[in-house]
């Protein structure tokens, strides 16, 4: 059986990575990192793998126990069909695709979730900012399809590092957009700059890991306009640089609006989407979308700049 | 004594880290930005609340906060975070002091703090945002 683990291999290249757009920015913008916010998300990377080692065991067990029952088998030296791992990898990141979906319509799952998207900086150590409590999420479930389908478990743990890995590069505002065929099929800065914004129009868009086509099947693919500045990070920003806020005020609030929420709102409360209240009080990206329509109503200008030309960092050109 | 390559990896990341950070630090990334104009205050208000309409504003000397007021006689508070900008709109939870320099906004939210402004109208505002 192997015993490999894609992500290990990969921190110095995310190490090296960051310093290289860091030198950069230096040059271009300065304006792209900030240190305290850079220090934050790099601690984020290095929990999530404490947690992970922590509070992994018991996912594994679960996956472990669910293959006794796996519809098809491909045997006992599973890893050399070949055309398995393919399978396996777009598969996963079909899963990916929901199980990350879930984490924004369900606040339970935001709760976990939301530590990625923390950051008003879009830059390579964002992508590090990963979770520290998706243990404690229900996101394992959407693995057992797979699980069940007679893929591995470790098969399933490889894929979906690779997927993680390539999620890497496209924390980047460097990047403009990718060749036309690229953009069609794979998921890009571009996109996934989308995904990173709080402008109305981009909220629970392109949720895509690698491939963005599930989003264009799914209905939920936005494209990066040229005429509108993104804004990064969440409806409410922290205001905060300090770590343990930032990994657990999601927990936190969603904790408290249970316990002092009427018991008939309670489970609402911990399965609705993010900013759902049973008074109405707040907003959920539904309804600051519906807002932001009605007092704009016009949805589809283009014009000015893409947003990757007005960072400074970015080459007018279109990216290589 | 050997150490348990989890430890030592977990080290190396952090000594990673702090490497990185420093370097952020050292190529003096980040910097200030300052509130200078209406059209400063509309891009900061948007990134608190899309389409917040500002019926009357005040930046503070420095540029680094202000307070904003829409139609409806909503205030918002915004500070200067990291090389950002975030804000609140004030419920009436918070509550406005003057002091000698200024005015000091607590929007009673313990994690992002209170919010000190340097303000010309600083009366203005406390009695706006203690009556809210």
């Amino acid at each position: 059986m192997p015993d490999f683990s894609p992500t290990q291999y990969a921190v110095p290249f995310f190490v090296i990575a960051i310093l290289v757009e860091m030198i950069w920015s230096r040059y271009q913008s300065r304006e792209a990192y900030e240190p305290q916010d850079t220090l934050v998300s790099l601690a984020f990377g290095l929990g999530s793998t404490v947690a992970g080692a922590l509070f992994g065991g018991l996912s594994v067990a679960v996956v472990i126990a669910a293959y006794q029952y796996r519809i098809f088998d491909f045997g006992e030296q599973w890893w050399l069909v070949w055309w398995a791992w393919p399978l396996a990898f777009v598969l996963d990141d079909l899963k990916y695709y929901w199980v990350h979906r879930a984490g924004h319509r369900i606040r339970w799952m935001w709760a976990a979730h939301v530590n990625h998207h923390s950051s008003q900086h879009y830059n390579l150590s964002t992508a590090l900012r990963q979770t520290w409590t998706g243990s404690f999420t229900f996101g394992l479930l959407f693995a057992l399809p797979l699980v069940l389908l007679g893929f591995h478990p470790v098969m399933i743990g490889i894929v979906g590092g690779f997927n993680l890995i390539y999620q890497f590069w496209i924390h980047t505002e460097a990047i403009d957009r990718m060749p036309r065929w690229f953009e069609a099929v794979m998921n890009t800065p571009s996109h996934h700059r989308v995904h990173h914004a709080t402008n109305p129009r981009y909220l629970d868009r392109n949720y895509a890991g690698v491939f963005i086509v599930w989003d264009k099947m799914f209905g939920t693919f936005e494209p990066e306009r040229d005429d509108e500045v993104i804004r990064y990070g969440i409806i409410k920003q922290l205001g905060s640089f300090n770590l343990l806020w930032s990994v657990f005020h999601e927990w936190i609030g969603m904790l408290s609006d249970i316990w002092r929420s009427p018991w008939k709102h309670k489970l609402s409360y911990l399965l609705r989407e993010p900013g759902w209240t049973h008074d109405g009080s707040r907003e959920t990206s539904d309804t600051i979308r519906t807002r932001w329509l009605e007092r704009t109503g016009k949805a589809d200008d283009q014009s000015a700049t893409p947003v990757a030309n007005q960072n400074p960092i970015a080459p007018p050109q279109e990216a290589a | 004594m050997e150490l348990h390559p989890m430890i030592l990896q977990f080290g190396g990341s952090l000594v990673a880290i702090l490497v990185l950070a420093g370097l952020a630090l050292a190529l003096k990334l980040g910097g200030k930005p300052t509130l200078k104009s209406e059209a400063d205050m509309i891009r900061a208000a948007a990134e608190v609340e899309d389409g917040f309409k500002i019926a009357r504003s005040s930046i503070t000397r420095s540029g680094a906060s202000a307070l904003a007021r829409d139609p409806a006689g909503r205030i918002m508070v915004i500070k200067r975070h990291g090389n950002k900008f975030a804000g609140r709109i004030l419920t009436s939870r918070a509550s406005a002091r003057e002091e000698v320099d200024g005015l000091v906004v607590n929007p009673d939210e313990a994690m992002f703090g209170t919010v000190r402004l340097s303000l010309t109208d600083a009366p203005y505002w406390a009695d706006a945002i203690n009556k809210l």
